[in-house]
């Protein structure tokens, strides 16, 4: 397997890590509810999914107690700003702050213990495909589920009467409201799967990808999957690439370190955050006049 | 010519005396409109929020004190203790609150025009870096200590100003949410500390540990007033108050975070405050990083100011952007935050569950933060 290949494998599945919560993000912030503390609900679906998985000795029951754990915290969000009204950007940065806490007094009893990971599993048919099968067809079957998930995202919101509810209630929610239905419910739900997701995509991080446990281990993908939907202009396939350039760039500081290519750690390790940076200032303009209404007031700060 | 009464008071007629005005004006109260207004659902229902949410975040609390089998009510007391009835805690809270109440300014002044600052933990750092450049590498032992620490000061707020008004910059120019390129600045400048420390900066006579050399005695903020950097926060803070309320900038910027259109229109220069507005801001989390890596610390370290950026932006949150109401914020928060070694010391807690506590006590209030009125 030569370097470049391998970048791209550990790509897909570190990718994966930010797919889910983004595409949570995107389904929050279409209903027009930016939520900072996807981070934190990604934190919370880590320990979550490797304290059940440890628990059980199932990491699949993990993954049911990482998709819990962030819907709770994306709950308490939907709670806050749909029905008390608070600052969407504060709110989610507490909730952060309340996971990084949490997770890390309760996690302590998690951090030397062992669960059997999810199963690699290749493809039949697919996986035999050269090349190709290996970067995309031989990984755990969360990837998979990611795959299928991008399509179906875009497809509800796209081309089906509950997503255009959605977008309307992030455009305008009065007038979703006086088309008789209930924008305040449509948020509470949007933000409350967008949280699941983001727990699904601790789950991978945890259970899938590093397959371990540590004190603050989501390290800013939370914050990263956030940017990720901003410069992808709330759309899935953009966000999938998103993702997965994000997931080559976390790739890259390990595989050019296993070819002893010599750069500092550390500044490889900013190589993620600086990629997501530069995306986002380079599309930012573009995408500027794609931001759904009610989002584009939440995240001015004008309410 | 008689001065005319204010909009919704009866005048007081020529000659009345006080007592029958005052009665007429009783007179104009519905009792019925009180009554209403004292049980109304809302009235009520926003008071049982509030209690509900505070006992919700103390019985949060107390349950993950308690999984990891310590008491609560021990817990409770130790943070009383060590937050209040210490005698020697005031000079510890009053340390910690140097970065804090810099930093949760930091986030003031920008959100006073409307920008979100959440990256008052990497302009924190910079300004850390920054003033370590100047200690060790810029001024030799040689120089006099005022100048010196002048210089270093000057150093960390020129970086941390720098750090902050790219962000704003990039969201003038570019639309680039500010909010989230300050989140992200964050853990590049993480990063860029720890390449610093691990390689070009590590102290080769060191004990293998990555962190910088000890800074000279002239680069060390002397002990007077307890801690010289205190005084240096204070005098800022107040000056910052004074800055925001009483000058024509800071009126400014009220304005363009008000109604950024409404500024344009009136000819204000929008762009331009926007970005001094961030900047002033990260040069005030710069000399806060300054002040704690001079005064505390004396060399620089890995993870120095953990999440001090964070704890800040909220205890601005909870002051409500009001810069008086934002130092006090800060300071309580100081006093919060350093119970943590302690209980981990006494009940073998891990050092973030103080951050727990941080949080929950800005829960209540931002469930009760937003308007009552809702549109639908």
């Amino acid at each position: 397997m030569n370097g470049i290949e391998q970048a791209l494998t550990t790509g897909i599945e570190g990718g994966t890590v930010i797919l889910f919560p983004a595409l949570g993000e995107l389904i929050g912030e279409r209903s027009g509810v930016v939520n900072l503390g996807t981070e934190g609900c990604m934190l919370a679906g880590a320990l979550g999914a490797y304290a059940v998985g440890a628990t059980t000795g199932s990491a699949w029951i993990g993954v049911l107690g990482g998709l819990a754990a962030g819907a709770v915290l994306g709950l308490a969000h939907a709670w806050m700003v749909v029905r008390r009204r608070a600052d969407q950007l504060a709110s989610g940065l507490v909730l952060w702050f309340l996971a990084v806490g949490i997770t890390s007094v309760l996690g302590t009893s998690f951090v030397s213990r062992t669960v059997a990971p999810l199963p690699v599993v290749r493809l039949p048919g697919l996986g035999s495909i050269p090349w190709l099968g290996t970067i995309l067809f031989d990984h755990d079957p969360l990837v998979y589920v990611s795959y299928a998930l991008v399509p179906v995202v875009w497809w509800v919101l796209f081309r089906t009467r509950v997503g255009l509810v959605l977008r309307a209630t992030g455009e305008r929610p009065e007038v979703v409201a006086v088309a008789g239905r209930r924008p305040d419910l449509v948020q509470l739900a949007a933000v409350t799967l967008g949280g699941a997701l983001g727990g699904l995509g601790g789950a991978q991080l945890s259970v899938g990808y590093v397959d371990n446990w540590f004190d603050n281990m989501t390290n800013g993908y939370g914050f990263i999957a956030v940017a990720v939907v901003l410069f992808a202009a709330w759309r899935p396939l953009w966000v999938l690439v998103g993702s997965y350039m994000f997931g080559v760039a976390l790739a890259a500081a390990s595989v050019l370190q296993a070819h002893n290519i010599s750069v500092n750690q550390y500044l490889l390790d900013s190589l993620p955050y600086l990629v997501t940076l530069v995306a986002l200032i380079v599309f930012a303009r573009r995408g500027g006049a794609r931001t759904p209404e009610g989002l584009a007031r939440a995240l001015n700060n004008t309410t | 010519m008689s001065q005319t009464a204010p909009i919704g008071e009866p005048p007081r007629a020529t000659g009345e005396s006080a007592a029958s005005f005052a009665a007429r004006l009783a007179a104009r109260i519905d009792p019925a409109d009180v009554t209403r207004r004292l049980t109304s659902a809302s009235g009520w229902r926003r008071l049982l929020v509030a209690l509900g949410a505070y006992a919700a975040c103390l019985a949060l609390f107390s349950f993950v004190v308690w999984t990891q089998g310590a008491s609560p009510t021990g817990v409770y007391s130790s943070i009383y203790h060590s937050a209040i009835t210490d005698p020697g805690s005031i000079a510890q809270i009053f340390e910690r609150a140097v970065p804090f109440v810099l930093a949760a300014l930091a986030v003031t002044v920008p959100a006073r025009a409307g920008l979100v600052n959440v990256g008052g933990e990497g302009q924190l750092i910079i300004g850390a870096i920054a003033a370590t450049w100047v200690a060790l590498y810029l001024v030799g032992p040689g120089v006099p200590a005022p100048l010196a620490l002048v210089l270093m000061g000057v150093g960390a707020m020129m970086a941390g100003a720098l750090w902050a008004g790219l962000a704003a910059f990039l969201r003038v120019t570019m639309n680039a949410n500010e909010a989230v390129t300050t989140l992200l600045m964050n853990f590049v400048a993480n990063d860029i500390l720890l390449y610093l420390l691990y390689q070009p900066w590590k102290d080769p006579t060191g004990t293998g540990q990555p962190e910088s050399m000890p800074f000279g005695a002239n680069a060390t903020l002397p002990q007077v007033f307890g801690n010289l950097g205190v005084v240096v926060a204070l005098a800022v803070a107040a000056i910052v108050v004074l800055v925001l309320t009483k000058t024509g900038w800071g009126f400014a910027l009220r304005v363009v975070g008000g109604n950024q259109e409404a500024a344009r229109r009136a000819g204000l220069p929008v762009k331009r405050l926007l970005v001094s507005s961030m900047a002033a801001g990260g040069s005030l989390a710069g000399l806060g990083g300054m002040l704690y890596l001079a005064g505390t610390q004396t060399q620089l370290l890995p993870g120095a100011t953990a999440t001090f950026g964070y704890t800040a932006f909220l205890a601005s949150f909870l002051g409500r952007n009001q810069p008086v109401k934002v130092i006090f914020a800060a300071i309580l928060f100081a006093a919060i935050a350093i119970s943590a070694p302690g209980l981990q010391l006494v009940y073998g807690l891990d050092g973030n569950v103080v951050d727990i506590l941080l949080a929950l006590v800005v829960v209540a209030p931002l469930a009760l933060s937003g308007s009552r009125r809702s549109a639908y």
